[in-house]
């Protein structure tokens, strides 16, 4: 099966680490004013995740880490090269993983799905998608 | 003039020859790169993983609960019926309104409420309730809910006693499902499914609410707090915090008599 244009590819890129960089960032902002995300389709999910002790890594609120992430993500869609096909790729990877684990968490530990969390996950999962088609179909192909 | 061209020609096919070797290997160098930076990801991944998992520290570690089996020998014996510990005709009811989450509240089990249990309840003189009095934070509320369904299970008070026991840091996030379930487990709750169904139902949340809104209606402030009734009391009796073991018998003593 033929790729699609790398440019379309970059495109999708571009637009779904966007819309993750304004995700990440609600949850980070929601959570600095001593608060958590409200969940749009109600419940209590959003607040559980937010308290729990999952939600941050080194003090840290994990989705700031998102925001470095997505924005480094959004740098690789936008520049070509190499070094970004494969930057993007190893970026969305290491994305990917740890919004795998936090959605295990979600159901298996805390009991709660967070809608924003599981949204980041799913863009984390497509950008990896991807970056990952970007990288094998493009890579080592420039003159 | 030909040979020249066919020379040139075949000079070309083999430049272009070379070009496209020379990519093809630069490529599968590249893949075979980003197949090595990929197996560096991974384990960066697992590194996180491991850091999160272990990180904490704040108490209400589900994998080591403590004192199972001093919560058992204190309750022993003693009928439960919901979150009322004791004989049912008892004549004196204390009334204990506590926050799982609150530290005051599990010193108060660990050291005052003990001596209670086994002179005052188990005897039958008078029978002992926890009402839930959420003020800590939302995560009181599941932790309250959870000792409401184990106690529709007949060992709600196993669960306070053993939630006081292996409480962590207020607010720190550690009232997770994982660690709501391991208290239950731990308390003895026989039917750990019907268990995770009555704690998420919404009715057992409003049961929550409504003795929260009982003990401010009261005047309590703190917890924990607790109340008297019985035939020498007039009406629910306000005890407010108690000094000690002995200002609640005392109080218990008053109101069955």
């Amino acid at each position: 099966m033929k790729a699609p244009a790398e440019g379309t590819l970059r495109g999708i890129a571009t637009f779904l680490a966007t819309f993750g960089i304004g995700v990440a960032t609600y949850i980070t902002i929601a959570d600095s004013g001593g608060g958590s995300p409200v969940c749009v389709a109600g419940g209590h999910g959003c607040q559980a995740v937010a308290e729990s002790t999952y939600s941050h890594l080194f003090g840290v609120n994990i989705a700031a880490f998102g925001i470095v992430g997505y924005v480094l993500l959004l740098l690789c869609a936008l520049l070509r090269g190499d070094a970004f096909r494969m930057g993007g790729f190893l970026l969305a990877l290491v994305g990917f993983g740890y919004s795998f684990y936090l959605t295990y968490l979600e159901l298996f530990k805390i009991d709660a799905i967070c809608q924003w969390c599981v949204a980041s996950a799913t863009l984390m999962t497509l950008l990896f998608v991807t970056n990952a088609i970007r990288m094998l179909a493009y890579v080592g192909t420039d003159p | 003039m030909s040979g020249r061209r066919d020379r040139e020609a075949r000079r070309e096919e083999r430049l272009r020859e070379e070009a496209g070797v020379a990519s093809g290997e630069r490529r599968q160098r590249l893949i075979k790169l980003a197949s090595a930076a990929a197996f560096l990801a991974v384990a960066v991944v697992a590194v996180l993983i491991v850091i999160a998992s272990s990180g904490g520290g704040s108490g209400g570690d589900a994998s080591n609960l403590k004192e199972v089996a001093e919560v058992e020998q204190l309750l022993e014996g003693i009928p439960q019926h919901g979150m009322v510990l004791g004989e049912p005709g008892a004549k004196a009811t204390l009334l204990e309104f506590g926050d799982l989450q609150c530290p005051f509240c599990k010193a108060f089990a660990e050291e005052v409420l003990p001596p209670v249990i086994e002179n005052r309840i188990a005897s039958g003189e008078a029978k002992l309730s926890f009402n839930n009095f959420t003020i800590i934070g939302p995560q009181s509320v599941p932790a309250g809910a959870a000792a409401l369904a184990a106690g529709k299970q007949g060992r709600g008070w196993n669960y306070v006693e053993l939630f006081y026991r292996n409480q962590g840091e207020e607010n720190s996030g550690y009232v997770t499902g994982e660690f709501l379930t391991a208290v239950a487990k731990g308390a003895g709750v026989p039917n750990i499914a019907k268990w995770n169904r009555d704690r998420k139902a919404k009715s057992t949340t409003e049961e929550v609410e409504a003795t929260t809104a009982k003990a401010e209606e009261l005047g309590f402030s703190g917890t924990p707090s607790f109340a008297v009734e019985g035939p020498g009391a007039e009406g629910v009796e306000k005890l407010g915090t108690p000094g000690s073991s002995g200002d609640l018998e005392s109080a218990i003593e008053n109101a069955a008599s």
